[in-house]
């Protein structure tokens, strides 16, 4: 027999090599007689990203379906291709390489964590591709060099500030922060602090926890011991279940500020109303009264039987605006003039449209359009990033009462 | 820091450790016997989790039969796959029956996933107010999980040291053909271990899923800090396993007050390394090379 130590750093290598080997392989053939347009869908199926992930792509291919209903963009139908970046930038670069390399993608739609954004934008610029993701962490925009980049979920900076002014409009006195560790979580949790400080005052405790842990009460208490009357909590679902069970268990008295996406209705649903009583969510308005969403909910909740989220309404919304951007630049057109088009459809003065058929019918009309989607009205900034409006909400007995709305604005 | 932050997070430290020693030990004694480290074990504990949730869901009941329903389920399951994959591959290489495991893992998450989703599920349970005595705080909810996995414990040792069974396993441990040699027959022994450990990662997954949430990826992801904690008490012994995962767990929580919670892994395994640096064999692990 050999030395057991030796044995068992083999068996990691070996369960790291075949983790790494891993991939979801899909794709469908179909006819190539017409033109199509390959676009590549990048999901976090699996992972920290499963609550959200396997939804977007569901939005994503509802969307496609519409398109390709109406007869395609410019003609050209969309082929997908899905692969499973499992939340994880390793798994994620092999995944883009053969979606580029395999399937010969010309755009990439889907991508959920900053960390996945930021780690296959440099292959996705390389190659010259339209990528566009729900990213939120500040360094997406200076990484986007090529304009090549559109992100789809508002930038952290924007988000930390905002839960600074809200949590100094409530009069809070002693914010303490806690995030999640990743470019996404981290970038909100400084600018927290920045904009908190910015303004004269201090943040009681700062806390940056790691992920995929069964406790986080040791993090707690740290926070706790401060004594803060909020705590800014930039945390996804199952770590923020965990968190709010051990909050609500100490007894201790505090309110809590969170992104949208965590803080819902399946929060609530997770940890029973009183655990959850007068959380502050804030997150993008949902363009909930819009046209383009009440028709993707409706499409939505066919195939996955409940309202859809911000991330499956911007991921049907990344469709979309790539459809109307191919039919604005004709069915020859490559890829770069394909992105040139995109600010133009998405904001400016042409004619609102709310809906790929109705934007394409203007379009060949002759008329300038602006897509105003499901997720928001989608105008996007000098780095390709959205400014929504955002929705302060309460949740109140289970519900989220929306209590204000502030004007979303590019951070100096 | 003051003491009082120390003692809470040693506290939650062996909370933590005293719930992951049931699957450590699951790991340790499979390792001893069927001599191969089963990585499936995390996915056994994610399957546990999951029983809970759905008998909940699905058959009502208190969480306590939920939890016996999740044990008997991961038995038959750990059972089922001994008798179609590792019974068959008892004579291959190490390595060979390893990846038959990390497969059985990936079946076991996938066939979850299939029917469950890859979202969060939680297992019902009244949400209660810490004990708070002068600062030290002491969740009930804790409390029964200590004392349900000190009790599992407790009866394996018993079972291990004061019973035939447990003679036979031993004697298989410490020299499988001299056991054979002897008249013991393996297959019944194989039969109680496979049953054991499957329950034991079952108990351990419903527990950590009544303490935290139940998602595809709990056991899996417990994989490195279960073996860690193994290797640190000793490959093979039921003690060491204990401890090891126990005293690994405490390193990081207390070191998470020092050295802030990014590092806190790092510094469990820092410890890992000085004890194996002293003793490579570990805390109680009996140096091999010497039979």
């Amino acid at each position: 027999m050999t030395q057991p130590m030796n044995f068992s750093r083999r068996g990691f290598l070996v369960s790291g090599t075949a983790l790494a080997a891993l991939g979801a392989f899909s794709g469908s053939a179909f006819s190539q007689s017409e033109k199509v347009f390959r676009l590549g869908a990048l999901n976090s199926i699996t992972g920290i990203g499963g609550p959200y992930g396997p939804y977007m792509l569901e939005a994503i291919k509802i969307a496609v379906a519409e398109v390709n209903d109406a007869g395609g963009a410019a003609g050209r139908k969309f082929q997908l291709f899905a692969e499973d970046d499992q939340t994880k930038p390793e798994a994620a670069v092999l995944a883009v390489k053969k979606l580029i390399e395999i399937n010969k993608v010309e755009a990439v739609v889907g991508i959920w964590p900053s960390s996945v954004g930021l780690a296959t934008m440099p292959i996705t610029n390389e190659a010259n591709l339209i990528t566009m993701n729900t990213c939120g962490a500040p360094e997406m925009l200076t990484e986007n060099k090529k304009g090549l980049a559109w992100m789809f979920q508002a930038s952290n900076a924007i988000f930390g500030s905002a839960f600074a002014e809200v949590a100094r409009q409530r009069g809070f006195k002693r914010p303490a922060v806690m995030a999640f560790n990743n470019s996404t979580f981290v970038g909100q949790a400084n600018h927290f602090k920045e904009s908190w400080e910015a303004k004269g005052g201090k943040v009681s405790a700062f806390v940056i926890y790691e992920p995929n842990q069964s406790s986080y009460r040791t993090e707690l208490s740290r926070v706790l011991a401060t004594k803060p009357d909020v705590i800014s909590l930039s945390a996804y679902r199952p770590d923020a279940t965990i968190i709010l069970k051990e909050w609500c268990q100490s007894g201790q008295d505090c309110k809590f500020i969170m992104p949208g996406w965590t803080a819902n209705e399946d929060l609530v649903k997770a940890l029973g109303k009183e655990a959850t009583e007068g959380i502050i969510s804030i997150s993008n308005v949902a363009a909930s009264q819009s046209p383009a969403y009440k028709r993707f909910a409706a499409a939505f909740k066919k195939v996955a039987n409940r309202e859809p989220d911000i991330f499956a309404a911007q991921s049907y919304d990344m469709v979309i605006t790539l459809a109307l951007a191919i039919e604005a630049t004709g069915a020859s057109a490559d890829v770069l003039a394909i992105n040139g088009k995109i600010p133009s459809i998405t904001s400016g003065n042409g004619q609102a449209v709310t809906s790929f058929t109705e934007g394409r019918d203007a379009l060949r009309n002759g008329k300038p359009v602006n897509y105003n989607g499901a997720s928001s009205r989608l105008d996007f900034g000098k780095h390709g990033e959205t400014v929504p409006d955002f929705g302060v909400f309460d949740i109140q007995d289970g519900n989220l009462v929306l209590k204000e709305t502030i004007p979303g604005h590019t951070p100096a | 820091m003051d003491w009082l932050s120390v003692a809470n997070a040693a506290i939650n430290g062996i909370v933590i450790g005293m719930l992951l020693a049931l699957p450590a030990l699951a790991i340790t004694l499979v390792f001893g016997i069927a001599r191969f480290p089963n990585a499936a074990t995390g996915d056994y504990m994610t399957l546990g989790a999951y029983t809970t949730v759905a008998s909940q869901a699905f058959l009502g009941g208190s969480v306590v039969t939920s939890v016996f329903g999740a044990m008997s389920v991961t038995a038959l399951v750990s059972l089922f796959f001994y008798f179609w994959v590792f019974r068959a591959l008892a004579e291959r290489s190490q390595v060979a029956r390893l990846i038959a495991s990390i497969g059985v893992a990936f079946a076991v998450r996938s066939t979850i996933t299939f029917f469950a989703g890859q979202d969060q599920h939680v297992v019902d349970v009244p949400l209660v107010r810490a004990w708070n005595f002068g600062g030290i705080r002491l969740l009930p909810t804790d409390l029964y999980i200590l004392t349900t996995a000190l009790t599992a414990l407790v009866i394996v040792f018993c079972i291990m040291h004061l019973t035939p069974t447990g003679r036979r396993m031993r004697a298989i441990a410490d020299n499988a053909e001299l056991a054979a040699a002897s008249g013991i027959r393996s297959k019944r022994v194989m039969i109680f271990l496979w049953s054991l450990t499957g329950a034991f990662c079952g108990l351990g997954g419903a527990l950590l899923g009544i303490k935290a949430v139940v998602v595809p990826e709990l056991g899996w992801e417990l994989l490195m800090p279960m073996f860690a904690g193994v290797i640190l008490g000793g490959i093979g012994s039921p003690v060491g396993a204990v401890l090891g995962i126990v005293t690994f767990s405490i390193a990081q929580e207390v070191a998470s007050l020092f050295a802030g919670p990014p590092y806190k892994i790092v510094f469990a395994f820092v410890i890992l390394l000085c004890v194996l640096l002293l003793r490579p064999q570990g805390m109680f692990g009996r140096p091999m090379a010497a039979r």
